[in-house]
């Protein structure tokens, strides 16, 4: 790799932990202004890949690079933001006291900068870290990440136990975050939690990433279910061998079917009928991951018979 | 004050205020009965010699002039006791710089703040050592006034010496618990490393004064250097402190570089 201007450049990355596999031959860049989403399941590497970029653990071999410098480097750190997967808080201390601190040792942030987060996800400041619900303490973890303003923020499984409001409003900031040029890695182990700020998503599977793919180029090439109600029956003949279309079913005045790549067939054999109700579903960006793993999954067990 | 040192007295607040209470109520209390019994020296000194037969005797520094007040003041605050409370208060303190949040989960945080991780280890035991400090300080000032209001005539250099001592085995136990924690991250290991080396310590500083079979291991002993000059009675042994304090650096340093190299919270 000879791109410099990397956010997060990684090369050969591997870490065993004693003969346990953690993370194997990691090699991945990501550029400024983008937002990285990691998937993969509980245990694949995700948070190894995240801890060696953070240096809290080393790795056993390979070499990275975050923000154009060595993660050993104390100083590239103020320049992070970081949620971890297990974010843990405790003692009696006040939440608000210990976000303080984090930003004195980060070189300092406005109170109102913190108040400002806490506003927006509603988070209850004034709370014993210890007596915290596990939904608040996430909270507590965005609001320290985001409240620096950092050039890079590493998130790992941010949206685990925050309701769905909230969950709108994080990814709100990650977008804004995206429209400043900054630059974000979130993991999740589902992909409907990040495909709609990602740009590209790298799956990791059994310590390995196994696919990198960018988001839009995989929506353009998504299945969708589409459903059409009329007023009266149509002909099956209407709508059977348009292009990309599969599995159609045709039933008195209602019609589902499947569409492979662009709609726009679809709806125009449809516009000869008086349509009374439709239902396009979103389309299920999961199920292509799923291929990725199964393919993934039928390669080792083949490699093991 | 670097930001780590007074975050971690902020941790250690609760525990500095609830050891020193325990302490100055314990070591007020004791010297408070020494002037109420000081007019009845024999008494004392029987009565003393018969709860604790032999070798019990031994550990307890041998008694033979519990009568006395420094015999007395040997006794409570420096031989057995005290040494024993400072430590384990060390020792929790020592284990809550590291190993205890690493364990739960808090170091993680920590360690990817913008600090380097030989400060983060520093910072943490220069917090250690103030805590102790502050321990140390105001219970020598219990012990002064107490001594003093029961009569018991120590010389204020002796005392003042004694402590010293004290505060730098304690401190030297903390910084065992430090080191281990932050060699290995593990609460267990390091409560275990402490208890085992300060319970077998003593004895051999102790028992091993009579004992030729153990005498021989007593330079092991960090209550060897605090306990061997007497220093309630003589004054300052400097070159034994120096050692204590000597050691204590050397872990420090062991501390350090042991948590420089190593996967934190795996």
């Amino acid at each position: 790799m000879t791109d410099m201007t990397a956010v997060v450049e990684t090369e050969g990355l591997t870490k065993f932990y004693g003969k346990r596999r953690g993370l194997e031959d990691l090699t991945l860049a990501i550029q400024p202004g983008e937002v990285f989403g990691y998937l993969g399941p509980n245990g694949a590497g995700k948070t190894t890949t995240i801890r060696l970029l953070l240096d809290v653990i080393r790795p056993t071999s390979g070499r990275m690079s975050v923000l154009g410098a060595d993660p050993r480097d104390p100083k590239v750190r103020a320049r992070i933001g970081y949620l971890p997967g297990e974010l843990e808080l405790e003692g009696k201390e006040k939440a608000r006291d210990y976000l303080t601190f984090l930003a004195d040792v980060r070189g300092g942030v406005s109170r109102g900068r913190i108040d400002e987060l806490a506003e927006r996800l509603e988070a209850d400041l004034s709370v014993a870290m210890g007596k915290l619900s596990k939904g608040n303490k996430q909270k507590v973890g965005l609001i320290q990440a985001f409240m620096h303003d950092p050039e890079l923020l590493i998130l790992d499984e941010p949206t685990s136990g925050l309701d769905p409001l909230v969950q709108q409003e994080f990814l709100a900031m990650v977008r804004e975050v995206r429209t400043t040029g900054r630059t974000v890695l979130m993991s999740s182990h589902v992909l409907a939690e990040v495909e709609h700020v990602s740009d590209r998503v790298g799956i990791v599977r059994a310590g390995r990433l196994v696919a990198v793919e960018d988001v839009a180029a995989l929506r353009e090439r998504a299945v969708r279910k589409v459903e059409f109600h009329f007023d009266a029956p149509v002909p099956r003949e209407a709508f059977e061998g348009l292009p990309g279309l599969r599995d159609l079913v045709v039933e008195g005045a209602s019609v589902r079917c499947t569409i492979d790549g662009r709609p726009d067939p679809l709806i125009k054999a449809a516009a000869k009928f008086t349509t009374v109700h439709m239902v396009s579903a979103e389309p299920d960006l999961e199920e292509i991951f799923l291929t990725y793993y199964s393919d993934e999954e039928r390669h080792h067990a083949h490699a093991h018979a | 004050m670097p930001t780590l040192t007074l975050k971690t007295l902020k941790e250690y607040r609760r525990a500095i205020i609830g050891w020193t209470v325990g302490m100055c109520a314990f070591l007020g209390m004791y010297i408070s009965i020494y002037a109420s019994m000081k007019d009845s020296p024999d008494i004392l000194s029987r009565s003393a010699l018969a709860k604790y037969p032999g070798a019990l005797r031994d550990l307890m520094g041998g008694m033979l002039d519990i009568g006395t007040g420094v015999g007395y003041l040997q006794a409570i605050a420096y031989q057995m006791l005290g040494p024993l409370l400072l430590v384990m208060c060390a020792a929790i303190l020592g284990n809550r710089a590291i190993a205890a949040p690493e364990q739960s989960g808090t170091l993680e945080l920590t360690l990817t703040l913008p600090i380097d991780r030989k400060q983060l280890v520093l910072q943490r035991w220069v917090g250690l050592f103030l805590g102790l400090l502050t321990i140390a300080v105001i219970t020598l000032l219990v012990i002064l006034a107490a001594q003093s209001g029961a009569g018991m005539g120590v010389p204020v250099g002796h005392v003042l010496a004694a402590h010293t001592g004290l505060f730098l085995v304690a401190l030297f136990f903390g910084t065992v618990a430090l080191a281990v924690g932050a060699a290995v991250g593990r609460r267990q290991t390091a409560l275990t490393v402490v208890g085992v080396w300060a319970v077998a310590g003593y004895v051999v500083e102790t028992l091993g004064r009579n004992a030729d079979w153990i005498s021989w291991a007593r330079w092991l002993s960090p209550f060897h250097y605090f306990l061997d000059g007497r220093p309630l009675y003589a004054g300052w042994p400097v070159g034994d402190y120096l050692v204590l304090a000597g050691a204590t650096a050397v872990l420090l340093l062991t501390a350090v570089l042991a948590f420089d190299r190593r996967d934190v919270g795996v």
